[in-house]
């Protein structure tokens, strides 16, 4: 009987023990797998932070390599003025062609907004006129689908440009648009910029609820005239 | 009696056991499948550091070849008014488009997240979105700014200033509050961005803590990216 007793309580302090010990394990391991859920999901983000990397390096190298070709030909000895020259035009034809200095065409999108009819509307809806503030809400999507050139009814959007709200109309630039229609032209991949604007959820369903009617073309070519301002410097300068 | 009691604790102790057993090694087997995705992830994050080394040592040697570019161009043109005239116009649009460094007049306008208190009923009005800092942004190409920087990006053409989550994401750099947004130009005329009625007096009374000050002189950083257009063509 009392031999019995005490491989009973040995046998029940063993498990214990082994109890105790398997809990903390499991706590740990617990501990460790929500940590490599957290891991997992991070790995999604690394391939994307590794893609653009590539691609930064890649247009960073591209334009290592033009810069040297224009390097070569402003070094060789044995250049005329009028090589050199032809040079310095191929150099700031490009410079002008990224700030809108010169009418451009390509792949793009052109997108209208409208107001909509009476029987468009749906029930419940109410048009709210077009304000400034989505007109940069647009530009700013666009922008980030990679537009290379944008203009709002035919007025350039260079870098320096506001549009904001005065009276009844709109200003861009210093041209005061008065219209409840707006043509939005853009140059870039048709498909990206479409999706910036139409893709589920995007800013034309939006503008939807509000009685303005989005539509979109993608063409292989259109066309984006130059800004008619002058470019101006009053107060900043290079620094050292 | 007694020994009737301590069979029972020992055959629930044993349940448990089995239990405690089985839950563990299913989350082992569970654990198991992950472990090898923390080995594909190291290597995955050595590739992503490996490949930024790369960029930066990229973009330092395209830097110093730009310099030598700007001095190889400086002395193809130092004998020819005509060429000069053309390095110059190079030159100027450089500085607009934002490929060099610059410096001016200005103002800084500070964004931070609100604080708030138990009374706030939208913790979002709080927070510094990306559409707060592109009203901002917009408000200060109104008041006629040269050169604008958000947290040190430069604001060129093609910068679009969007949300990714949590944070802000300007010329693909992600950015979160503090946002501190540099603007040259007439600091007068910045500066009437804190009009009462204004879009910074709104942020305040959202709860956004905001911050104006005027400089004589603030120095805005070049853009550190790389632009080539691949779709727009001039028109001959």
């Amino acid at each position: 009987m009392k031999k019995g007793k005490i491989v009973m309580t040995i046998t029940i302090g063993i498990v214990c023990f082994l109890l105790t010990m398997i809990i903390f394990m499991q706590f740990k391991v617990v501990r460790e797998t929500e940590e490599t859920n957290i891991d997992t999901m991070q790995e999604a983000e690394l391939r994307q932070e590794l893609a653009n990397w590539k691609s930064k390096y890649d247009e960073t190298k591209e334009r290592y390599d033009e810069i040297s070709a224009t390097l070569e030909s402003y070094k060789e000895e044995t250049s005329s003025d009028s090589q050199t020259k032809e040079t310095l035009e191929a150099e700031l034809e490009n410079l002008e062609l990224q700030l809108g200095k010169t009418d451009v065409e390509g792949e793009g999108v052109v997108i209208t907004l409208s107001e909509k009819s009476e029987q468009e509307l749906e029930e419940e809806e109410q048009i709210i006129s077009i304000k400034a503030e989505d007109l940069v809400y647009i530009v700013n999507y666009l922008k980030d689908s990679g537009a290379e050139a944008i203009s709002i009814n035919d007025e350039r959007i260079v870098n320096t440009t506001d549009i904001a709200d005065v009276g009844d109309a709109i200003k861009i630039n210093s041209k005061y648009l008065r219209t409840d229609t707006y043509t939005i032209k853009a140059i870039g991949n048709s498909s990206y910029l479409e999706s910036s604007i139409f893709g589920k959820g995007g800013y034309a369903e939006q503008l939807s609820t509000t009685g303005i009617k989005t539509e979109i073309e993608k063409l292989d070519k259109v066309e984006i005239s130059k800004y008619d301002g002058e470019f101006e410097i009053k107060y900043i300068e290079e620094a050292e | 009696m007694n020994k009737k009691l301590e069979l029972v604790i020992l055959g629930i102790m044993g349940f448990i056991l089995v239990i405690a057993v089985s839950i563990q090694i299913k989350t082992v087997n569970y654990n198991g499948t992950t472990v090898n995705s923390n080995q594909a992830e190291s290597d995955l994050k050595s590739q992503v550091l490996r490949m930024k080394e790369k960029y930066e040592n990229q973009y330092a040697e395209l830097e110093k070849i730009e310099k030598e570019l700007e001095k190889a161009r400086e002395q193809a043109t130092s004998n020819n008014t005509e060429l000069t005239e053309l390095e110059n116009k190079i030159k100027q649009d450089n500085i607009l488009l934002g490929n060099t460094d610059v410096k001016g007049s200005g103002i800084t306008v500070t964004l931070t997240d609100g604080k708030g208190d138990d009374s706030v009923l939208d913790v979002e009005n709080l927070l510094v979105h990306a559409e707060n800092v592109l009203a901002i942004v917009n408000e200060m190409k109104n008041a006629g700014a040269e050169a604008i920087s958000i947290n040190g990006q430069r604001l060129v053409n093609t910068t679009a200033i969007s949300c990714d989550g949590n944070v802000i994401v300007v010329n693909g750099e992600k950015i979160s509050s503090p946002i501190e947004i540099k603007a040259i130009g007439l600091p007068e005329l910045l500066s009437t961005l804190d009009r009462p009625g204004g879009t910074l007096e709104y942020f305040l009374s959202l709860g956004k803590a905001v911050d104006v000050k005027k400089y004589s002189n603030i120095d805005i950083p070049k853009y550190t990216g790389v632009t080539s257009f691949k779709y727009a063509k001039t028109v001959e």
